[in-house]
């Protein structure tokens, strides 16, 4: 129980990996603060899962492309706890177009939420971490340097989201602030669904060199690995989390048939 | 204003298309709202009207009349509490 008495905020913690990361971060002891948007029936559900867990839970709703619902949900935070220990920066969105067909809406949206939205995030939970120091990971993607079709824009705002963590991790690491960033690939969750099953194909779903898919869980252990002391001297890295799908070379293949 | 003006005139913004095309049977499609649009009008209507959209009743709307008639009945039920 390594996580005893802290607080976690998880942003888009009702599902998917969000949801993995904070049922583990529970699972250690922590309290969550579960944001979400748009589904709270899901983000309801894993609060229940939090509590069966022993731990207290919390569910805030909240656009965080929108600054002033960041406010409001810290302001909850700093009104109803007084201080946070763990920012997980993991809402997401995006809108999945060529390059060519990419608008300024679509830009604006995705970095609202993907990169900006993690720097406001940060800005108020050192705040709340002041003079007790504190843990952030953010959810980046291998998008930031691997090119997926129409991924162009939110695989550049997970660019700027790790260029991000390795700034936040200098300047706040005086306040005995960690920043990192944890990078998946193709993991099992309902975005995979919604973005990808069209390219994929229904049931097609990549597998990597490890021998099966990216797992939630997989990605929240590198989470709370990163929240635990044992990852003190970690600083502004973004760790990949992707059975070794990212260094598999095509030649291989040919090898595998064999 | 109605409920449905205000939604068309909250629609009309967002897609840049004239509020006069749009009509109760207008699809998402004739409006020419994308994902990213409907997802705008929600959060939109939302704050307006102070009520929540479930993306589960969200997906359910076929036509702007589906959206306006949802709204109506979310503030009608609003008023009564």
């Amino acid at each position: 129980m390594s996580l005893e008495g802290k607080l976690a905020l998880v942003t888009g913690g009702g599902r998917g990996i969000g949801r993995a990361i904070a049922l583990k971060l529970a699972s250690q002891g922590a309290d969550i603060v579960i944001n979400f948007f748009r589904r709270r029936d899901t983000a309801e559900q894993t609060a229940k899962e939090i509590e069966a867990l022993g731990a207290k839970a919390e569910i805030f709703r909240a656009n965080v492309g929108d600054p002033a619902k960041i406010d409001e949900m810290f302001d909850m935070i700093g009104n109803k706890f007084g201080h946070l220990d763990i920012l997980i920066s993991n809402a997401a969105s995006g809108v999945g177009r060529p390059v060519m067909d990419i608008d300024v809406k679509a830009w604006q949206w995705t970095m609202d939420i993907n990169t900006r939205a993690c720097l406001l995030c940060s800005q108020r939970a050192a705040r709340l971490m002041e003079g007790r120091g504190g843990k952030i990971v953010s959810l980046s993607s291998l998008g930031s340097f691997l090119v997926w079709p129409t991924y162009a824009v939110v695989g550049v705002s997970k660019a700027a989201l790790e260029a991000l963590t390795r700034y936040l991790a200098i300047e706040l690491a005086p306040r005995g602030i960690c920043v990192n960033a944890v990078a998946a690939s193709f993991v099992e969750t309902e975005a995979l669904r919604f973005y990808f099953e069209e390219q994929l194909g229904k049931g097609n779903l990549p597998i990597t060199p490890a021998g099966r898919m990216v797992a939630t869980e997989d990605i929240a252990n590198v989470v709370a690995f990163l929240c635990s002391e044992e990852a003190f001297m970690i600083r502004g890295q973004t760790i990949i989390v992707d059975g070794g799908f990212s260094l598999y070379n095509p030649l291989f293949a040919r090898e595998r048939k064999d | 204003m109605t409920v449905e003006e205000q939604i068309r005139e909250i629609m009309a913004r967002i897609t840049h298309v004239d509020g006069s095309i749009i009509t109760r049977e207008s699809t998402f499609k004739d409006i020419k709202a994308d994902s990213l649009d409907v997802v705008q009008a929600l959060v939109a209507v939302e704050e307006t009207f102070g009520i929540e959209i479930p993306d589960e009743e969200a997906q359910k709307f076929q036509s702007f009349g589906d959206f306006v008639s949802y709204v109506e009945n979310q503030v009608a039920q609003k008023e009564r509490v």
